[in-house]
């Protein structure tokens, strides 16, 4: 392309050095990109510095925030708890709900990539009403985490809930599931998993499908069996589908503040389901405590980054970017 | 809340008006000198009783005051916390409102500095001698006279249903401490298929003031003041939340996954014998056909709380930088008169504040309320509904029996109570 | 390519996809009874509604303890979302529209240039896919109450304009703030696609002596409409779904979502409430439900690209 677009120049007469003709081009294409760019410039990595200003204010939503003295008293809260300036009672760090934010995600994702690649080489398998099948395990995902806690705060409930129903009907008594310290979080992580699970199914199914069918019958014919064949053959080769699946799936996990505001219908969810998404909206909107919400919410900024950085970096590194 | 702290606050609100914020924000602040501006009511009263409850009071308003316009905001479909924030980005604008909706006491803490003075120009000697000592206590800020106390809901109440209870031999007049109510659904348990004590935990709040009326009736008034000044007694907060455990024990199965409502229905369907709650539950009782007061569902004062009154209130707070400030002040007074009290309490279930209201207009069991309101010696006011405790105490306070909703552990929960106050 | 697998008896074979059919089946239930149940709760009568057989069908008289057949919880539930819907609705199509037409936008401007800073500008684009919105909160609140004077520009546009409301403010803040979030996604949707658009036509174009803009309009963007499929379906379903942005913009009042609206549903009705619960969360779900069904193959395809 660049070699047409040389010639062109040069042959109208126009200057035509290399660099010239890459501004130029650039420029040209400002139009289409400059737009959209200021936009997500401004509300998105504009809003994320302010926002890292704003965490190291005192901001309490009274008057507009303090510029003028900023330091790091926030942060020293947010890891070590304490009495801040702005305040008159201690404030709690945010231990308990960075290590059930952890935990989340990890359970959460590992298990829709185990079920998403099961599944995926289920349907892979020539199967009949495919379309049927993969519509109806993506389905949940076009369900809104209100909608989604809806269903499953009446799956859980202990008396007209489908699940301890089936639990009484094996005998067992009733479980209680939704404010239960031992089995809250999970109960979380189960209802995302049946959300997003088809996710990483759609994944997975586009990644075999891009293996070609030779690996299969290569396998076949060193007498593999099947369960051995996709161990030795396949999943290997599913690497970069199970990283994009990853990140898609951990983003959806850092957003789990919807499901819970929806199941515990405001911003309480207990200690033993309080992530980092809840603890920041309650900080800034419930408890006025805006600066330190701020906080929070750069913890949460940072481990975004820890997971896309590396992400990105290996697509630069592909040249998939 | 500290002075110092209160100070800070002072500081960046006048800031704030010199930076030009509310210029920035495009809006009117300020002002003040036009009496004749329409007054700014910001309400979350947007269904069902408490919208026929302000739209009879400001109509009794309009009727007595015709010259006076109105540009009533309500709040559609909000929460009171919603509520809060409207006022935080409005004063944030140095354009507060006229005045809102809000609890009284120690809540008047989170917008203290925007409220100004109004003793003298509402509260007159008139409203000071007719509103008894906790009510008149709850509109002072520090010692000021900042808001008017519109109507009371009662904490401490426990409701029945009359047939179950016959069933299941329990008298509720007899019983006479917390530990009695256990006891009695027990009895209900043995004897009758009906849950016995009709109770939400999918939000805490109905804990908090299960749990509040419960420390009233075991500590006794010294101990529950001791306890919203700070200086609770972690054995007492103990005992009465090992009270609450007690009775956990016989709310309904699914407790964690229904609303109040649901529970409200219960006992008006005769599946539970006792609720506790608020006596807007009520307000649900007089609604449905053929269950009456009476006949079919009863109160008693929450045993062992006999003599105290622990009060919920709503009220309208005066703001400084007032848009309005004779039309708003013209508009408390009536808030503060006994006419204007008896058209708003009679719609929304409550009682009056005022001691001298003409209640015949109210029914039967506001009635009897309003008999033991005027006759109580103390009126506490409730921890869960914002007037005992600030609102980062409260915070506190949620979040620990959010945990409490959790695991039952009354030790746990009693040093984290205690622990709220710092 | 179930021919690779052939082979062994047949009998085990068909043993084989009978068992594979059947864990099939168990799963696609898996997904589905939670809507099923949920459907089944529905349209049951509030009165009649004991939920001993929730996932059952309400079959009174014929099947007792089932619960009668009623649509009133849907008429109810109508009643308690018809406002957020209509906002849902006004927010959605806008929003959509215009995160697609820039994100398609960007990435052809990022795409048919040769520029070497084009890169950079990209990885700013597809990093801000994952920056969680918590991390944006505050300032937008800021921004959208405190420093543009959006509500005082839609005072007298309400009073002048038919069918304006002053509270439309805030929804056409939640507009352009999902607006500017959509973009990053969409850019990286559409840029898949651009990057296998042929080459040569372009090139042709361009010796013709057509613009940047030419080539857009007239060759690019008709060969986009697939992809504008894929694209509007996926923001479609993550505007629609979203309660945390309405919940701090919005806030609450007159242009509350549909989201915001379903989470308090049932609170302030009294009576037995699962019912009218399930069919609120079906009512709310069934524009994303209806689009996935219909057109979920295509959006499964498109992101995969």
């Amino acid at each position: 392309m660049l070699e047409t677009l040389k010639d062109r120049y040069s042959r109208t007469g126009e200057e035509s050095t290399v660099r010239s003709l890459l501004d130029r081009e650039s420029v040209r294409s400002a139009p289409f990109w400059g737009p959209p760019f200021l936009l997500v410039a401004l509300f998105v990595y504009g809003a994320v510095v302010w926002n890292g200003v704003l965490s190291l204010t005192d901001f309490t939503g009274i008057g507009s925030p303090d510029y003028g003295t900023l330091d790091f008293e926030n942060y020293v809260v947010a890891f070590t708890g304490g009495t801040p300036t702005w305040s008159d009672l201690t404030v709690d760090p945010i231990w308990n709900s960075a290590q059930n934010t952890v935990v989340l995600m990890i359970v959460f994702a590992a298990v829709c990539l185990a079920l998403g690649l099961v599944l995926a080489i289920l349907v892979d398998r020539g199967i009949r009403f495919e379309n049927t099948f993969r519509t109806i395990y993506l389905l949940p995902m076009s369900l809104s985490f209100v909608v989604t806690a809806k269903f499953w705060l009446y799956m859980y409930n202990p008396q007209t809930g489908l699940i301890n129903i089936g639990i009484q009907a094996l005998g067992f008594g009733p479980v209680e599931f939704v404010q239960n310290p031992e089995l809250k979080l999970g109960a979380v992580a189960f209802a995302l998993i049946w959300q997003f699970s088809g996710y990483a199914m759609i994944v997975y199914l586009a990644a075999l499908r891009g293996i070609p069918s030779s690996h299969f019958e290569a396998a076949r014919v060193d007498g593999a069996s099947t369960v051995r064949m996709y161990r030795r053959v396949i999943v290997p080769q599913l690497r970069t589908a199970t990283v994009s699946a990853l990140v898609v799936i951990t983003v959806f996990a850092l957003k789990a503040f919807d499901f819970l505001f929806s199941m515990y219908g405001g911003y309480q969810p207990g200690p033993s389901a309080d992530i980092l998404a809840t603890r920041m909206v309650r900080e800034a909107y419930a408890n006025q405590n805006w600066a330190y919400g701020s906080t929070i919410a750069v913890v949460l900024f940072v481990m975004a980054l820890f997971i896309i950085a590396p992400y990105i970096y290996s697509q630069y590194r592909r040249g998939e970017l | 809340m500290s002075g110092n702290h209160t100070t800070t606050r002072r500081k960046i609100l006048k800031g704030a008006g010199a930076a030009g914020i509310a210029g920035l924000a495009g809006c009117s602040g300020g002002g003040g000198d036009s009496g004749s501006e329409p007054i700014e009511l910001l309400h979350a009263w947007s269904s069902g009783d408490g919208n026929a409850a302000i739209g009879a009071l400001i109509k009794g308003f309009q009727d007595a005051h015709p010259d006076v316009e109105f540009a009533e905001e309500p709040v559609n479909g909000a929460a009171r916390g919603n509520l809060d924030q409207v006022v935080s980005n409005r004063l944030q604008a140095n354009d507060p409102p006229s005045t809102f909706q809000s609890w009284p006491g120690k809540t008047l803490e989170k917008f203290g500095e925007a409220y100004a003075d109004i003793e003298g120009d509402v509260w007159t000697d008139d409203l000071k001698s007719n509103y008894l000592p906790g009510p008149k206590r709850q509109a002072q800020l520090d010692g000021t006279y900042v808001t008017v106390p519109l109507n009371i809901h009662r904490i401490n109440n426990l409701f029945y249903n009359v047939p179950v209870l016959e069933e299941a031999g329990v008298d509720p007049d007899s019983l006479s401490s917390p530990a009695d109510v256990v006891d009695a659904c027990e009895a209900v348990a043995t004897n009758t298929d009906a849950v016995p004590f009709a109770q939400q935990t999918s939000g805490a709040w109905s804990t908090v003031q299960l749990w509040e009326t419960v420390l009233l009736a075991e500590a006794g008034i010294g101990g529950y003041r001791s306890f919203i000044e700070g200086n609770g007694d972690t054995e007492q907060v103990r005992a009465a939340l090992e009270n609450v455990v007690a009775l956990s024990d016989y709310y309904p199965g699914d407790a964690s996954s229904i609303s109040f409502t649901e529970a409200n229905t219960m006992v008006m369907e005769g599946d539970a014998a006792f609720i506790h709650q608020g006596d807007w539950a009520a307000g649900a009782y007089s609604g449905a056909d053929e269950f009456n007061y009476g006949d079919d569902w009863g109160q008693v004062t929450y045993p062992g709380t006999s003599g105290s009154y622990l009060l919920n209130m709503d009220s309208f707070p005066y703001f400084a930088d007032n848009p309005s400030p004779e039309a708003t002040k013209t508009f408390l007074s009536y808030c503060g008169s006994a006419e204007g009290q008896v058209l708003f309490n009679r719609e929304k279930g409550s009682i009056p504040p005022r001691k001298d209201a003409d209640v015949s207009s109210l029914n039967a069991f506001q009635q009897d309320q309003y008999d033991d309101f005027t006759s109580a010696e103390n009126q506490p006011p409730s921890v869960q509904h914002g007037l005992a405790v600030s609102p980062g105490v409260s915070t506190n306070i949620a979040s620990a029996f959010s945990s409490f909703l959790e695991n039952y552990d009354a030790e746990e929960t009693a040093n984290e109570l205690v622990d709220a106050f710092q | 390519m179930s021919d690779a697998f052939a082979g062994g008896s047949d009998r085990r074979d068909r043993l084989k996809r009978v068992a594979l059919y059947a864990v099939l089946v168990a799963m696609a239930g898996f997904y589905l009874i939670p809507i099923e149940t949920g459907l089944m709760t529905a349209i049951t009568s509030p009165e009649t509604y004991t939920g001993q057989t929730p996932f059952l069908p309400p079959l009174e008289p014929l099947v007792s303890g089932t619960g009668s057949f009623s649509l009133a919880p849907w008429a109810n539930a109508f009643d308690g979302l018809a406002r957020g819907l209509a906002n849902s609705f006004i927010l959605v199509v806008p929003a959509t529209v215009l995160s697609g037409l820039l994100g398609s936008m960007a990435a052809y401007g990022l795409t048919n240039v040769e520029w070497r800073g084009q890169i950079a500008v990209y990885v700013l684009f597809i990093a801000g896919i994952f920056i969680p919105y918590q991390a944006v909160l505050v300032p937008l609140t800021q921004f959208w109450y405190n420093v543009v004077p959006l509500q005082a520009a839609f005072g007298p546009l309400a009073a002048a304009v038919p069918l304006v409301q002053e509270y439309h403010w805030k929804l056409v803040a939640l507009i352009v703030t999902h607006t500017a979030y959509g973009i990053p996604i969409c850019t990286l949707l559409f840029r898949a696609h651009y990057k296998k658009l042929s080459d040569e036509m372009i090139e042709a174009a361009r010796l013709d002596g057509a613009s940047v803009s030419t080539i857009y309009r007239r060759i690019v963007l008709p060969l986009s409409v697939p992809m504008f499929a894929v694209v509007f379906i996926y923001q479609f379903t993550q505007i629609w779904n979203d309660l945390l942005f309405a919940l701090t913009i919005v806030q609450f009042g007159d242009a509350s979502v549909v989201t915001q609206e379903l989470v308090g549903i049932g609170v302030s009705q009294s009576g037995t409430n699962f019912p009218l619960r399930m069919a609120a969360a079906l009512l709310a779900a069934l524009p994303t439900l209806v689009v996935y069904v219909l057109f979920g193959d295509k959006f499964a395809k498109g992101v995969t690209a």
